[in-house]
């Protein structure tokens, strides 16, 4: 098969969009590295304080007009940018697999998954609308209005570019606030392209912004007075230490999403042929970098002949993974986002095998890269046998291609190992039985819980749910939870005399 | 050649579509009696690919095993669409059958695989199965 075309020619300059204009950052000015090729593709500013300052005011003067524009007019913008998305669909797609390294299936599926929160949104009207009571007392009514707050800053992680920044952004214009968003500085060119779209949309000026940064921009939308409420998908630690107690400081609304060490667990009565594709994807897809991606496999029961079976078409499916540039149509994992990340999953696997981890399966090196590409970013899928609940790769997030199993003796044991887990978001299980699922379901402590699916992905109408240390706040992204995010409960009394 | 993931099993598709569409356009030219047939074939082989396309865009998530759906080996389904110069009607006829025999069970072991992992994918892939049934016929009554 041949390699798809790169859309990002040229080596472009990401530049941050303020108030409706492109404007080059005054900050450092960093490569932007396709981690497949290992190419720099483009170059990115790290934004300084004064433009994070400038994009906030810029979203505070727009406020004004937006939120005074009435809903129904606010969600055709969202319908024109909505259209432009769907029209634009392969070229993010591609975006996304260029600057990150994901394969092109999974990069069309995060592109679908942004635009239905934009069609989500676009239901507006409909979401935003209060409850009402008449005569609460003889003669009084009463009502409850939502209103937007301002500005709200949107804060991306590095391993979903496009999507995770649309779990908030077209809620928050679409209910009258104004957005400021920071894409990781690693790849800032989905969201480049998603704010291309926007002002081609005709958003007004400073309702939809983008600043490029790191630190200093976050710290600057932590601390300015006029940011409402950040949303927040990244690791555990910036969550734990630094978003949440930074908004809080401020009295802003927080939704913090953190890291995971998702739990997948196997009953002898699964239907195997259709759980291992299901693994695969969860496991080794977007190269286990997923906030949803399992990380252990607790295999219940102490049938030998059922877990050497289950373990070796397992292992002989993940070694027969394609390894390579994610625009190759043939490629099933790509590479992982950068050097660094690479290196630490690697002490990850020496740490496990130091702990009594055995290598069922050794990617430490990729077998086979497709294409002529280094291998500086490049794993192969990794399974570790003789795992136990206390091991660092059970307890702490690898976010990698990696796998470690467990084996226990009864579903009870499995639960309880995932309810041990400092993590709580996508833990998940495999089984033809009514009652074991429905005892998983209620027993397992997970924002959001898999039966016979390995990845837990909420659709945009539901909340993307966590819980524990994978999550901070109180309402989640997506859906009605982000409109109550993003509004303010306003009730009315009324008396006529 | 394997194909696995979705993207590359797709474009293997489109391609045996459009090659099938060009030859039924090529017969339309030799075969000005049923011209009309053949134009209407090559014309919903196309409408098969946009179909699926979009059935594709807008089933792939990444909760579903886009990149390993599949298990095709593409040898067995690919196609010659040369006719000789010479060829009857009936000939050409045939040639067609075996070509639609081809994309056919390429459709029907893709359902298969595909069945549980990509959803609205595999049931399109039925739905092209069953509109082909009035095309084969004719072809039948043909050749």
């Amino acid at each position: 098969m041949a390699v798809l075309d790169e859309p990002i020619k040229g080596v472009p300059m990401a530049k941050n969009f303020i108030d409706g204009e492109w404007v080059e950052s005054k900050g450092e000015i960093i490569d932007v590295v396709n981690p497949a090729t290992y190419e720099t593709i483009g170059k990115v500013g790290i934004s300084t304080k004064e433009e994070i300052d400038s994009a906030v005011q810029a979203a505070q003067a727009a406020f004004h007009d937006w939120r005074r524009t009435p809903a129904v007019a606010r969600c055709r913008y969202l319908f024109r940018f909505r259209e432009l998305l769907e029209e634009n669909f392969e070229e993010v797609s591609r975006v996304q697999t260029q600057e990150h390294g994901k394969c092109i299936d999974e990069s069309r599926g995060e592109t679908r998954r942004g635009i239905e929160n934009v069609e989500v949104s676009c239901g507006i009207p409909t979401l935003m609308m209060g409850d009402s009571s008449e005569d609460i007392a003889s003669g009084i009514d009463e009502y409850l209005i939502r209103q937007p707050l301002g500005p709200f800053g949107v804060i991306g992680p590095f391993n979903f570019p496009f999507m995770i920044p649309l779990w908030s952004a077209p809620y928050a214009v679409a209910t009258g606030n104004t957005v400021i968003i920071k894409p990781s500085s690693e790849v800032p060119f989905s969201q480049t392209k998603i704010t291309e779209l926007a002002e081609e949309a005709g958003f007004p000026p400073g309702v939809w912004n983008m600043v490029h940064g790191g630190r200093t921009v976050v710290g600057g939308m932590l601390d300015h007075p006029d940011i409402q409420g950040i949303t927040f998908v990244g690791s555990t630690p910036v969550m734990r230490d630094v978003i949440y107690p930074g908004c809080g400081k401020t009295g802003k609304r927080c939704i913090a999403q953190g890291g995971a060490a998702n739990i997948l667990v196997i009953m002898p009565d699964c239907n195997v042929d259709a759980t291992i594709p299901g693994l695969m994807t969860s496991f080794f897809g977007n190269a286990g970098q997923r906030c949803l991606a399992g990380q252990t496999l607790v295999i219940v029961g102490d049938d030998d002949a059922f877990y050497n079976e289950f373990v070796e078409k397992v292992t002989d499916r993940a070694k027969n993974i394609r390894v390579g540039y994610g625009l190759d149509e043939s490629v099933q994992m790509g590479p992982v986002r950068d050097a660094q990340k690479k290196e630490s999953i690697l002490n990850y696997i020496e740490t496990g095998m130091k702990e009594g981890a055995t290598l069922k399966l050794d990617g430490r090196k990729a077998k086979e890269i497709i294409g002529d590409y280094p291998d500086t970013c490049y794993l192969g899928p990794t399974i570790m046998e003789n795992v136990s609940r206390e091991m660092r790769i059970v307890r702490e997030e690898i976010f990698g291609p990696t796998m470690g199993i467990i084996r226990t003796k009864t579903l009870d044991d499995a639960i309880e190992i995932c309810n041990e887990s400092p993590y709580h978001n996508g833990h998940a299980i495999f089984t033809s039985n009514g009652k074991a699922a429905r005892q998983f379901q209620y027993d397992c402590i997970s924002g959001n819980i898999g039966i016979n699916i390995g990845i837990v992905a909420p659709m945009a109408f539901f909340p993307f749910s966590g819980m524990a240390g994978s999550f901070l706040g109180v309402l989640h992204t997506q859906g009605k939870e982000a409109i109550r995010f993003f509004t303010e409960s306003k009730v009315c009394i009324h008396r006529w005399l | 050649m394997n194909l696995r993931t979705a993207s590359e099993t797709l474009s293997f598709i489109r391609e045996l579509e459009e090659m099938a569409a060009k030859f039924y356009e090529d017969l339309a030219g030799r075969f000005p009696e049923n011209e009309t047939d053949f134009l209407a074939y090559a014309k919903e082989n196309r409408k098969y690919n946009k179909q699926i396309q979009m059935a594709y865009q807008s089933v792939i998530t990444d909760a579903i095993e886009g990149c390993y759906a599949f298990d095709l080996e593409s040898d067995n389904y690919t196609f010659e669409t040369d006719l000789p110069e010479s060829a009857s009607l009936a000939e050409a006829a045939a040639k067609a059958l075996a070509i639609e025999g081809k994309i056919l069970d390429c459709y029907t072991v893709g359902a298969e695989q595909s069945g549980s992992l990509l959803a609205d994918v595999p049931r399109n892939f039925k739905i092209v199965l069953r509109k082909r049934n009035d095309r084969l016929e004719k072809l039948k009554s043909l050749a």
